[in-house]
């Protein structure tokens, strides 16, 4: 996993939040499955920034797993605006999923 | 707030329709099957076989592949349907029109009812290529998939524009030869044209991508529609020119050197795949891409060696059979657990938060009865398959109500998932 922060700690409860959302059609969360690029604090305008990418731009699933990204960190830090950014680039590669989310998937 | 370029998917009310019609067109097949095994004794061009193989070819195939198309194309397409409008417009007049060329067979009128239903189906199939040609027009993305995709498309267009032409010509002449001798033209550009193309197409973007393989070969995507599209050009030329029958092995043999390639790419796809487990509903898809060339290896095991000791009055009987409740319908039975309880899953829980309350999609259909029916499938098929070839009613009745079982328990199936809605 390798998700760009400026605050381990705080990215740390953001990733964990987010190991409830699941892509329905894998199975797999959205943290293991490498579709999370970034989450930086701006502590000044009480805003969190969030990189995310789906595995197809045209994912038929994609508004419903956004939302849920979008949910799942507002609950967790509810003193916070999220402002979820949805980029293609890079785009999305099965190498980015976890050795986790790997194992999940059958290999090991 | 959510930004960046989230792509709305194309509304589940002009796909369910599509997906409704054709699994009630499914059961339909399977009951006239039922009724008529008789008429699989005699010639193909029979009133009752030709209800049963444009219910299945149209209303069961067709209608599946175009629902699930105006879904899956933007995929594979990077860009959205065109128009909504125009795709609910192509249902309504192929449910309209398909029912009464149907009639028309079976009633073996070649007048207004299988005109009648021919200008409808063909207004449909307008609509489709119109819609989905102009969408992969404005798309950015014109990848190999969705040239195949759209070549697929305009065999369709050619296919039913075929068809309604043979029709006219039976009571007005208006081709050189008679509506008979043009059949196997009208078949092999819809089989081999449209239904091949659009599978290989559709598949060789799909099922990398359920399976989370790296794999890809664009190379060899374009010999296998190269091969393809030549194969036909050739088929119909010979054809045409009434030429001598052994050369017809050369589109043969390019056909199944094509099918044998996206065989080749679809098991190193599987090989190279990240996600180890595959569920019932991908085995049977994967099941049916082996089943693709089955027709064609039995057709040749009965021009070369079952010839030999028994006549071919219904070779074209099999052939033909192994294609629509064969290979086609081994596909759709697998993919429409791959993609109708994702749309359904979207319509209801698309707007409410993942937790334990939200089912997984998979959730949606009983996977008990999605196993039995596979097997009274896989069992039916086989048994109705011998009871063709050996001309035995014990094993055509026993096939035929096999298959009956699997379209009432895929109904049962599809209505529950149709009819999911979130537990209060």
């Amino acid at each position: 996993m390798n998700v760009r922060n400026n605050n381990s700690e705080k990215c740390t409860r953001a990733l964990f939040a987010l190991a409830d959302v699941i892509d329905p059609e894998i199975g797999l969360n959205v943290v293991d499955l490498g579709l999370i690029y970034r989450i930086d604090f701006l502590e000044e305008e009480k805003k969190i920034e969030v990189d995310m990418t789906l595995t197809t731009q045209f994912c038929p699933m994609g508004e419903s797993i956004t939302n849920n990204v979008s949910r799942a960190i507002a609950q967790k830090f509810q003193e916070y605006a999220v402002n979820l950014n949805l980029v293609f680039e890079p785009p999305w590669d099965p190498e980015m999923i976890t050795t986790e989310g790997k194992k999940f998937l059958g290999n090991n | 707030m959510i930004s960046g370029n989230i792509q709305k998917t194309t509304s589940h009310q002009i796909v369910l329709p599509f997906y409704l019609y054709a699994a009630l067109a499914f059961l339909s097949a399977c009951a006239m099957l039922y009724l008529f095994t008789d008429s699989f004794h005699f010639h193909h061009f029979n009133p009752k076989t030709l209800a049963v193989v444009h219910t299945m070819a149209l209303g069961w195939a067709t209608m599946m592949i175009l629902g699930a198309s105006y879904q899956l194309v933007p995929v594979l397409i990077e860009g959205k349907l065109y128009s909504e409008s125009l795709a609910y417009l192509s249902f309504v007049s192929a449910a309209i029109g398909i029912p009464i060329l149907v009639y028309g067979f079976y009633v073996f009128d070649m007048g207004w009812p299988l005109r009648t239903g021919g200008i409808l189906v063909n207004v449909a199939v307008l609509l489709y290529l119109i819609n989905l040609g102009k969408s992969l027009l404005d798309s950015q993305s014109k990848n190999i998939h969705a040239i195949i995709v759209f070549t697929a498309m305009l065999w369709l267009l050619a296919t039913t524009l075929l068809g309604l032409l043979l029709v006219y010509n039976f009571g007005t002449k208006i081709l050189s030869r008679d509506s008979l001798s043009y059949l196997s033209i009208h078949a092999h550009i819809g089989i081999a044209g449209w239904f091949l193309q659009l599978v290989i197409g559709v598949g060789s973007r799909l099922i990398p991508m359920f399976l989370i393989s790296k794999y890809t070969n664009q190379k060899l995507l374009w010999q296998v529609y190269a091969l393809i599209n030549l194969a036909l050009v050739l088929f119909i030329m010979f054809d045409l020119l009434s030429l001598d029958s052994s050369l017809f092995y050369v589109p043969l043999g390019m056909v199944l050197l094509a099918m044998g390639q996206f065989g080749s790419f679809v098991y190193k796809a599987y090989q190279q795949r990240i996600r180890k487990k595959v569920d019932e509903a991908m085995q049977l898809s994967l099941l049916s891409v082996v089943m693709i060339a089955l027709p064609l290896v039995v057709l040749l095991v009965f021009i070369l060696v079952v010839n030999f000791f028994t006549p071919m009055g219904n070779l074209a009987n099999v052939y033909g059979f192994l294609i629509f409740f064969g290979w086609l319908t081994a596909i759709i039975l697998g993919m429409t657990f791959k993609t109708l309880p994702f749309i359904v899953w979207n319509k209801v829980y698309h707007k409410q938060a993942t937790d334990q309350v939200t089912p997984n999609p998979k959730d949606l259909f009983n996977e008990g009865i999605f196993k039995i029916s596979a097997l009274s499938y896989l069992l039916g098929f086989v048994i109705f398959s011998i009871g063709l070839m050996a001309r035995t009613d014990i094993l055509l009745q026993t096939g035929a109500l096999l298959l009956l079982c699997t379209a009432i328990l895929y109904n049962y199936n599809v209505f529950k998932i149709l009819l999911h809605k979130t537990k209060k």
